[in-house]
């Protein structure tokens, strides 16, 4: 197992490394000079080739990666150029409200997609498994940004009461309940997405699971429904379903940008979306930086807990 | 006997073959409903100076912010701008975004795929590694990156969203050619001396159409909502350009005073595209390639 480990870990360097090239590559194809943005309202010629050499960009594109990347795994993804704040700083600061959100949605999204997974193919062909069918398509189709602005709409103006706010964010440890009430509506928005792709996979694996010969001799040998669906079925079909959320849990900054943004949610995402008209580029590429190199560390997280909980994949085929 | 038999039998073979059509579409009706509404949807695309009753960027102040009546059906915005016709002119964005963003992964992605799974060693490590980097960024936000980086213009989004589709059209493809590289009338064809581009042009290529049409719809439904997304976040479309993302958001500084009909338009016409490319994508790979059913996407 930890040979896996480490083998993996090996094979996924050039692909990192890759992928710091790519993000260094992403702020330099931008038509715009970073040193006027970096000066503001300073044009003297001697200022802004102070500024250019200050900040490295008179030096060769090779060179200018190898000093931002051996800075980068250092943790120093360099400053703002608007307000001159530490990036890593910056992202740290909102990472809790990114993952409150994030964690928030998925526990909304985990909980309906097993009950309804599970009563849906227990009950296949009903009106609940029509009503868990609808749910997927409707899921995997309805932009979260629609959904946010009607859930907005219903419940901060239309029905009376204002139950939940239209936005902002007021931190766990300054006021809980306030914090809950301001977490709802983007949760649920957030959680939509994930549901559905979570509930299709929880029904088509139980239905799947619900064909093999061990689910009969379960049956055959007088257990009870219940106890055959949980402990012989779920075991079994919530495998890939782990997977899934692993995923998902590598991709929450992703999943929140825009539910960030709709709801004035103060995390990584909306960082990144406010950093983008005013070329703000250290910021934009510490986020893409940062969020793929976590999706990549989930992907490897989710292949490792795969192997483990499934015996019958060899550590050896897997890694190739 | 011949001359009698033949045409009797292409006669059969017609009507049986328009009675199993009838047959397959009562039985998919997935794909009736998913593709009515991709045609309503391109028929509205082409022929928008036609259909939308109004111009769609021309400011009218005296019917600003007018609920669905009669003239508007769809009401107006703050402008007085038509929503319907915002719509209407909206979905020539998002299909014109679909259409060159699929293409771009497609062309790409099966160009790379095809490469690397017929000529195998180097190449095809060095440009596997290059698609799993792709890989590594989640879509949306690779997305915002290439946009942001080269500018808030829908033709940078659409380069954008081509280029978050090529992994899945280069690995598909790739994954294609090597089941198929071995078989029999391959060895054959090299065997005869066909050149590389001919075997896989002719050969291999034809085998994984069905599996690229079906992922050509499915990734023109992400297209939709990428672009959506991306315009939303002021990433896409430009005002005064119609474009539903952008709508909606513009939308939301009017949700306070219950302007509700403003985000209505443009987010179900979000859903019935995306809803339809999804629902046909399905279809199709049920019809079309067997093999990828129970496989999610």
């Amino acid at each position: 197992m930890i040979r896996y480990i480490l083998r993996r870990l090996v094979l996924m360097i050039p692909v990192a490394l890759l992928v710091t090239v790519g993000v260094f590559a992403l702020a330099r194809l931008s038509p715009v000079d970073p040193v006027l943005v970096f000066a503001g309202e300073e044009r003297d010629p001697a200022m802004l080739e102070a500024i250019r050499q200050q900040l490295g960009l008179d030096q060769p594109l090779p060179v200018q990666y190898v000093a931002w990347l051996s800075h980068a795994v250092q943790g120093d993804l360099g400053r703002s150029f608007q307000n001159k704040q530490r990036v890593t700083e910056a992202i740290i600061e909102r990472l809790p409200a990114t993952f409150e959100l994030g964690l928030a949605a998925l526990l909304i999204s985990i909980t309906f997609a097993l009950v309804i997974g599970i009563l849906s193919a227990v009950k296949r062909n009903s009106v609940l498994d029509l009503l868990s069918t609808s749910i997927t398509l409707m899921g995997v189709s309805f932009p979260s940004f629609f959904l946010g602005v009607v859930l907005i709409l219903l419940f901060a103006y239309v029905i009376p009461g204002r139950i939940f706010p239209p936005g902002g964010y007021v931190p766990l440890s300054q006021d809980a309940g306030e914090n809950l009430r301001r977490l709802v509506l983007p949760a649920v928005t957030l959680a939509t997405g994930s549901l559905a792709l979570n509930l299709r996979q929880v029904r088509s694996s139980l239905l799947e699971v619900f064909g093999h010969d061990y689910m009969r001799t379960a049956r055959a040998k007088g257990l009870r429904e219940g106890a055959v669906i949980v402990r012989h079925a779920l075991k079994n079909a919530l495998i890939p379903v782990v997977t899934l959320v692993g995923i998902q849990v590598g991709a929450i900054i992703e999943g929140a940008v825009i539910t960030e943004q709709i709801f004035s949610w103060p995390g990584v995402g909306r960082l990144a979306v406010q950093a983008i008209p005013s070329h703000d580029y250290p910021v934009v590429q510490g986020v893409v930086l940062v969020s793929a190199l976590s999706f990549m560390f989930s992907t490897l997280l989710v292949d490792v807990l795969y192997a483990w909980l499934d015996p019958r994949i060899s550590y050896e085929s897997a890694a190739a | 006997m011949a001359g009698t038999t033949v045409p009797i039998a292409l006669g059969r073979a017609e009507s049986d073959r328009l009675r199993s059509a009838a047959y397959f579409l009562r039985r998919n009706p997935r794909m009736v409903i998913g593709g009515l509404i991709v045609l309503g949807w391109l028929v509205a695309a082409a022929f928008a100076p036609w259909v939308a009753p109004y111009d769609p960027i021309k400011v009218n102040v005296v019917d600003s912010l007018q609920p669905p009546n009669l003239q508007h059906w769809l009401g107006t915005d703050d402008l007085g701008r038509d929503v319907l016709s915002r719509v209407i002119w909206g979905a020539r964005v998002s299909l014109r975004v679909g259409l060159v963003s699929v293409s771009i992964g497609l062309l790409v992605g099966t160009s790379l795929g095809l490469a690397a799974g017929y000529l195998g060693g180097k190449f095809d490590l060095f440009i596997m590694r290059g698609i799993d980097a792709l890989l590594a960024f989640p879509a949306l936000i690779l997305a915002i990156g290439i946009t942001s980086a080269l500018g808030p213009r829908i033709e940078n989004a659409m380069i954008a969203i081509g280029i978050v589709a090529i992994p899945a059209y280069a690995r598909l493809t790739r994954g294609q050619v090597l089941a198929v590289r071995a078989r029999e009338y391959i060895v054959a064809a090299r065997a005869m001396g066909a050149a590389p581009l001919r075997i896989v042009l002719r050969h291999i290529f034809p085998n994984i159409m069905n599996a690229l049409i079906v992922q050509a719809t499915l990734s023109t439904a992400f297209a939709i909502l990428a672009e959506a997304a991306l315009s939303f976040l002021g990433l896409g479309a430009q005002p005064p350009e119609p474009s539903w993302g952008q709508d909606i958001n513009y939308s939301q500084r009017y949700l306070a005073n219950l302007k509700w009909w403003m985000s209505v338009g443009p987010g179900i016409a979000i859903f019935t595209a995306v809803f339809a490319f999804n629902f046909l994508g399905d279809a199709l790979r049920d019809a079309l390639d067997p093999r990828l059913r129970r496989s999610g996407g």
